[in-house]
């Protein structure tokens, strides 16, 4: 039976933290391990670019939602998507406007939901639904049902966005936001749709000779990093700190039959893997 | 369709070429300061709303003061031992922060429902923290806003080290609110007179540092810090919240000092 502890003026509920700073490093430490519970491990999160796939409109989101259509028949999914060129455009007013880095973090989230609600209308009839912000724990439901939810992917730090280590441009878009949702439930794997063959050393569509990566580790990716990176910096920044999430793979949804290989597993894409992160 | 891919329909703007990913822009950017004469205070959670009323109601009293005089204060209060007893439970059950911060959210809204209850015949109203928008509204009006010091970041809080405690959190909030509203200074009350070398409570031969920079409270490299790690961090590239000011708000008069812009305690500048 948990007590109550008085004498320094202060009520304390007895327990391993009472007293202590949460500054304390040696305190901090005691409260960790090697692993965490893995809530989902048998749901993958899709992540499908804005730029490079809802920006090319009709003729390349019609042949990737009749693969969705198909492959959530067998996998547990839950999709997010990018905001693409829009949420650059909202971007580049804010800053011209001279508002803060929170303002913009307040503004930019609504541009990836209208990708959301059209592909949720394309994908409705097989089953999709649109999930409230920290509607995780509906996710049973969600699979038992055949529904796949379809998530919102900027997380929610708006007018709290941390000071970005450069610029002003907030740091936590959606790449960080879907993949933080992975990590945290504990999902097998991510994968990001996007318009080129997997992650290049550089920006193919600059450079002719720029090389795509095969399967790498995390660790060698991030001793070589790539000149223009198609995920955003801070999914790999937070990546390196993270516990669960093992793998993540790189694929190109202009063409079709890609994803469905993904997920049976097979060498598609770029697959970048973090051996270290421990599962249960 | 491989060999004639639709194109990128792309909006024009500066910033349409840009992976967003660092600071590739050349933009011309000229930040505002939102309301920049807010004074936002936090009211700490073990420090002083578990001492009860001996310790915040004299402290609400000198807020209700300086709110009198016309200074705008925003009230932010922080978690405390209850926060303390579910991270413990939490962190035995290998949550992951994601999960510990969602749970972090629930205690300082508490205290702040609290505090909401004492201030109301003084102008106390609850405010989430999305509504800022409404903030003019309400301290135009003579309000005192309370809310929640909690970043809403929940499962999104990121892993911090070797830790599962969430870094981000009522001090974070504080900073976070001050930094986004433009204003140049963020109040801490608790119940030490600001930053000792270690922990006063436990190690009495620590001594007072009256001021510092975020750098020199970096190199020092203390097991223990009286705020909370990543607003130190943080501050050396805030844009406008250049000093945090922490202070005994148990010891008279205190509050209302640092609310005139009085320094009191320490300041820990960037």
């Amino acid at each position: 039976m948990p007590k109550l502890v008085e004498g320094d003026g202060r009520t304390h509920i007895e327990s391993k933290l009472m007293r202590e700073s949460l500054q304390d490093r040696k305190v901090l430490k005691g409260t960790d391990s090697d692993r965490d519970v893995h809530i989902f491990p048998d749901v993958t999160l899709i992540s499908i670019g804005g730029q490079s796939i809802f920006d090319r409109g009709k003729s390349a989101i019609l042949p990737l939602v009749d693969e969705l259509a198909e492959v959530k028949k067998h996998h547990k999914l839950v999709i997010g998507v990018g905001g693409g060129t829009r949420v650059r455009h909202t971007m580049a007013v804010a800053m011209d406007l001279g508002l803060p880095t929170g303002g913009i973090a307040q503004l930019v989230g609504a541009m990836e939901e209208l990708n959301a609600i059209l592909l949720n209308a394309l994908l409705a009839p097989h089953g999709s639904m649109p999930m409230q912000r920290e509607h995780f724990w509906d996710l049973p439901l969600y699979f038992d049902a055949g529904i796949t939810p379809i998530a919102i992917s900027v997380p929610p730090f708006h007018f709290w966005e941390p000071p970005p280590i450069e610029g002003a441009v907030p740091m936590h878009g959606s790449d960080f936001g879907l993949f933080q949702l992975a990590e945290v439930l504990g999902f097998r794997q991510a994968i990001f749709i996007k318009d080129e063959d997997g992650l290049y050393d550089k920006d193919p569509k600059k450079h002719p000779d720029a090389k795509m990566f095969g399967n790498i580790t995390l660790d060698e990716l991030l001793a070589k990093p790539p000149t223009e990176n198609i995920l955003d910096e801070e999914l790999y920044r937070t990546w390196a700190d993270a516990k669960n999430l093992r793998r993540i793979q790189i694929i190109n949804g202009l063409k079709p039959g890609t994803l469905t290989r993904a997920l049976a597993g097979e060498d598609v894409g770029t697959i970048i893997t973090k051996p270290e992160a421990r599962r249960g | 369709m491989a060999d004639k891919l639709p194109e990128r329909r792309t909006i024009a703007s500066s910033l349409s070429e840009s992976s967003l990913t660092g600071s590739t822009t050349t933009l011309d950017y000229r930040p505002f300061a939102v309301m920049p004469d807010v004074r936002i205070v936090k009211i700490g959670g073990q420090s002083i709303m578990d001492r009860g009323r001996a310790a915040v109601f004299p402290i609400l009293e000198e807020i209700i003061e300086a709110r009198k005089r016309g200074i705008q204060v925003v009230v932010l209060v922080g978690g405390g031992t209850r926060a303390r007893h579910i991270y413990t439970i939490a962190s035995e059950l290998e949550m992951p922060t994601g999960i510990i911060a969602t749970l972090g959210k629930y205690i300082p809204m508490q205290n702040a429902r609290m505090l909401q209850m004492i201030l109301a015949r003084h102008g106390g109203v609850f405010m989430l923290p999305d509504d800022f928008e409404k903030l003019p509204l309400y301290l135009s009006l003579g309000c005192i806003p309370v809310m929640s010091g909690m970043p809403p970041f929940g499962y999104w809080e990121k892993r911090e080290g070797n830790s599962r405690i969430p870094p981000h959190r009522t001090d974070a909030g504080v900073f976070l609110s001050c930094e986004f509203l433009g204003c140049k200074r963020a109040i801490f009350i608790k119940d030490e007179d600001g930053l000792y070398t270690d922990d006063p409570k436990k190690d009495p031969k620590a001594t007072h540092i009256p001021r510092c920079t975020a750098k020199e409270l970096i190199a020092m490299n203390l097991n223990d810090v009286v705020v909370e790690r990543m607003v130190v961090e943080y501050l050396p590239r805030a844009r406008w919240c250049k000093e945090l000011q922490i202070f005994n708000g148990l010891k008279p008069g205190n509050v209302l000092a640092a609310l005139e812009g009085k320094d009191v305690g320490t300041i820990i500048s960037a």
